[in-house]
């Protein structure tokens, strides 16, 4: 942050003493202040970019369709509906798992840095188990380990199979959040603990006051990172049989009679739903990032 | 060996469980490939996606908009779309426009085959991320520090290398030690273009004996056991380059 | 929120737990639920696909639907694949498996498969014309692919000698046989004949003897006599009736010698 800051202060020179002012000059030439770093603003070429990714490859399978089939563009607007749906199943498991991962990562985290050594210890190591393992094992674990349905006090509570995908992907997502919190809480300065202790606040005290309201600005970057990362590994689900987007892809491709053209369209589009589900999302990281950031 | 082996072969006999990777010389043999070819697989991509993302980090402090446009717009493709789904469209769009070559059967072939497009769609992908964490451990690196070097006469690409880097890698290794260990574990998406790694012989395995428990228990242990070598040998090394002063 | 998280590792080891019993979803337990749950495949035109709707159709949806209306149930599909079905059946999350799964001694040691089959199919290959393959031996060291899942995989591989080289479904591996990828796709015949039939695969061929000719079984959970019984009786009636050459001729399938010949040897009983 603070180079941006200085990038912007940087009086224009052509003195070689200054690295050349790589973000500050191409912010000015663009009218824009996004800094070097920092993805330029969603604007007219990502939307070309975008476009000439489909139409490249709906052209490319048109030109290998033969005539008297349904077209492309068709087929594809017939089963919109369908897909949409299942895309909609992607980003409801994806919540459901970064809320339920995140609750339960947040104290896994907070404990790896106890002062208690068994606490620690077993934090630790749950936190490099989950972290460790593919999600597609633990996903698979869920899958066919967890009963189709669980008996609370004489109450039959039914475990649908996209839930156990969904405890499935809170596994390593509690993991990655725990590691998150722990790596935030160690980024600091110990000075802020040491005077904080001076300052006659209990370890608690010091940790929920002045440790952890620090750590939001480091910690929400990467929690992001990991939801983006979560959302694209909604599509595993497809591997053990939950009907979200990827498996109707599959099936619809099958029900077109296996037309080897749509594979390249279909998948193209697919593509791209999650890239304007998830770009936003990547946008809106950047501007916390920044809001956050303390200008040193 | 054969001791070992008929014990294995008792143990399904005797209790259910079911462990032909260890008794049967086929399911065995393809067992033990599935493993190399995971651990090949995920040296290959570690490596590129590093290079990649210090090359990526490096162009977009390029003087030239258009350079540092085209890093940006590979960065958010990659990163905002799931990895399953690029590798599909690597391999099945984008392979299929590249020449094709004659096979050693006499028939027209695409000239990279399954292992390379893995290789290449999982390198782009983690490195996609791989250039966001050294951006942002560059960020962190003082002006002051930058300055200093430039007055001691480095242009750019020297400060880079030899100052920049070397603080921005301390400051982002854990976060660059996160992406690379879910790199490793995204290698499993290789099954889905029938690269045989070790979950796509585990998946044939269990199809033929109907034993999802037990190699879904070898699976993970392996993987935790493979990861946790890299995890533990990049917290060595993040301790040893760790910055004095920071941390509890 | 400390509570919340006791109450997460509670359901936690909860879930745990239960789930070393066998959960039981025989046929008592879907009456019980006025439903029955059936496992059917959707990526296998015609034998159980989607629709636009979504709902999933073909020949095996038909047929668990006649299972339902005899039961007086109403009835969900859901869709499994090759390498799931058996566990799904076997941890009660279906209670019906109709899945094109191929009758053989292991799996029955994990399902109870219902006699007589319902239907049948081989293993054959299909291949460009302009390869050649004789017989099945000139599969040697060639790449092959299949589908994952897939028993014949490891026969094709140790037998025969092939590279197999396996996707998940159908349209993937298509796919990847007209990109060249691989210079044949052993799968059943039956859905080869039906692929034979489009004009996109005018330059492609079935060229080797069908071999393992063998019957799919449709299956309830080990131990569920009573609906091992009444499934018993339905097959025998869908054979008697020509139900499933009925079902084949809907579909736009070339009747199967095997549901021919049990039309005829049930007909008259």
């Amino acid at each position: 942050m603070s180079r941006r800051q200085a990038s912007l202060q940087r009086p224009t020179t052509d003195l070689p003493v200054l690295i050349a002012p790589s973000a500050g000059s191409t912010g000015r030439t663009a009218g824009r202040d996004s800094g070097c770093g920092a993805p330029p603003r969603l604007a007219y070429w990502h939307g070309f970019l975008l476009l000439a990714a489909l139409l490249l490859s709906a052209g490319v399978a048109e030109a290998q369709s033969e005539p008297g089939r349904a077209g492309i563009l068709e087929t594809m607007i017939k089963w919109t509906p369908l897909l949409f749906e299942g895309f909609l199943f992607n980003i409801l498991i994806s919540f459901m798992a970064m809320a339920i991962g995140t609750v339960a990562g947040g104290f896994l985290g907070i404990w790896q840095i106890s002062l208690l050594p068994s606490v620690r210890r077993g934090s630790w190591l749950v936190t490099q188990f989950f972290r460790n393992a593919p999600w597609l094992v633990l996903l698979f674990f869920c899958m066919f380990l967890l009963p189709f349905q669980i008996e609370i006090f004489g109450l039959v509570v039914p475990l649908p199979d996209w839930l156990k995908a969904t405890f499935g992907l809170a596994l390593p997502v509690m993991a990655n959040v725990s590691e998150i919190v722990r790596g935030a809480i160690q980024s600091l300065p110990s000075g802020q603990w040491e005077s904080a202790e001076s300052l006659a606040f209990t370890r608690r005290q010091t940790l929920w006051m002045i440790i952890l309201p620090q750590c939001v600005k480091r910690m929400l970057p990467p929690w992001m990172n990991l939801y983006a990362i979560l959302t694209m590994a909604t599509v595993l689900a497809s591997v053990v049989g939950v009907s979200e987007v990827m498996t109707l892809t599959g099936e619809v491709l099958s029900a077109e009679g296996g037309r080897t053209d749509l594979l390249v369209p279909f998948y193209s589009y697919i593509l791209v739903w999650f890239f304007i589900y998830c770009y936003p999302i990547a946008r809106w990281t950047v501007y916390l990032e920044r809001r956050f950031a303390v200008n040193a | 060996m054969e001791q070992v082996a008929s014990w294995f072969l008792w143990l399904y006999q005797e209790t259910g469980i079911n462990l032909p990777i260890v008794y049967d010389s086929f399911d065995r043999k393809r067992f033990a490939e599935g493993f190399l070819t995971t651990v090949w697989l995920s040296l290959v991509c570690l490596v590129f996606s590093v290079v990649i993302g210090i090359v990526g980090a490096w162009l977009q402090g390029s003087r030239l908009v258009w350079t540092r446009r085209l890093v940006q717009g590979y960065i958010q493709f990659f990163r905002n779309t799931p990895p399953l789904v690029q590798m599909y469209f690597f391999f099945f769009a984008l392979g299929n426009l590249l020449p094709t070559v004659e096979n050693e059967f006499g028939f027209q072939q695409p000239m990279l085959g399954n292992f390379a497009w893995a290789a290449i769609s999982l390198s782009f992908f983690a490195g996609a991320f791989n250039v966001e964490i050294f951006r942002s451990g560059i960020e962190a690196v003082p002006k002051a520090t930058v300055e200093a070097a430039e007055a001691l006469g480095y242009n750019r690409l020297q400060a880079y290398l030899h100052v920049v880097l070397p603080l921005a890698f301390r400051v982002c290794l854990p976060a660059l030690n996160n992406n690379l260990v879910n790199l490793v574990k995204t290698t499993t998406l290789a099954y889905a273009i029938a690269v045989p790694e070790l979950l796509y012989v585990s998946n044939q395995v269990w199809s033929d004996n109907v034993n999802v428990p037990e190699m879904m228990t070898i699976l993970l242990f392996i993987y935790v056991g493979l990861v946790g070598i890299l995890v533990w040998a990049m917290n060595r090394w993040e301790r040893a380059m760790k910055v004095p002063g920071y941390g509890a | 929120m400390t509570r919340m998280m006791q109450g997460l590792l509670l359901a936690g080891v909860l879930a745990l737990g239960l789930s070393a019993g066998d959960a039981q979803a025989d046929l008592a337990a879907a009456k019980e639920r006025g439903k029955l749950i059936v496992g059917v495949k959707a990526d296998y035109k015609p034998y159980g696909y989607r629709d636009p709707s979504g709902a999933i159709v073909g020949i095996e949806p038909d047929l668990a639907k006649d299972v339902a209306d005899k039961l007086g149930l109403e009835l969900e599909l859901v869709p499994v694949v090759s390498s799931n079905r058996m566990q799904f059946l076997e941890q009660g999350k279906i209670d019906l498996m109709i899945a094109t799964m191929t009758d053989r001694p292991d799996r029955r040691e994990v399902v109870w498969i219902v006699e007589p089959n319902y239907y049948s199919s081989g293993t054959n290959v299909l291949a460009s014309k302009k390869v050649g393959f004789k017989q099945w031996e000139d599969l040697r060291d060639k790449p092959i692919c299949g589908i994952q899942g897939a028993f014949y995989n490891k026969k094709t591989q140790t037998e025969y000698g092939a590279e197999i080289v396996a996707f998940k479904g159908t349209a993937e591996v298509l796919t990847a046989l007209k990109q060249g990828r691989c210079l044949g796709f052993v799968y059943d015949d039956s859905f080869i004949v039906s692929k034979l039939g489009d004009d996109e695969w005018a330059d492609f061929e079935m060229p080797l003897p069908t071999i393992d000719d063998a019957p799919w079984g449709l299956a309830v959970q080990l131990g569920d006599q009573a609906f091992h019984d009444i499934m018993h009786e339905m097959i025998v009636n869908w054979h008697k009736s020509g139900r499933i050459i009925e079902l084949e001729k809907k579909y736009g399938v070339n009747n199967t010698p095997f549901a021919l010949a049990m039309h005829e040897k049930h007909k008259n009983m």
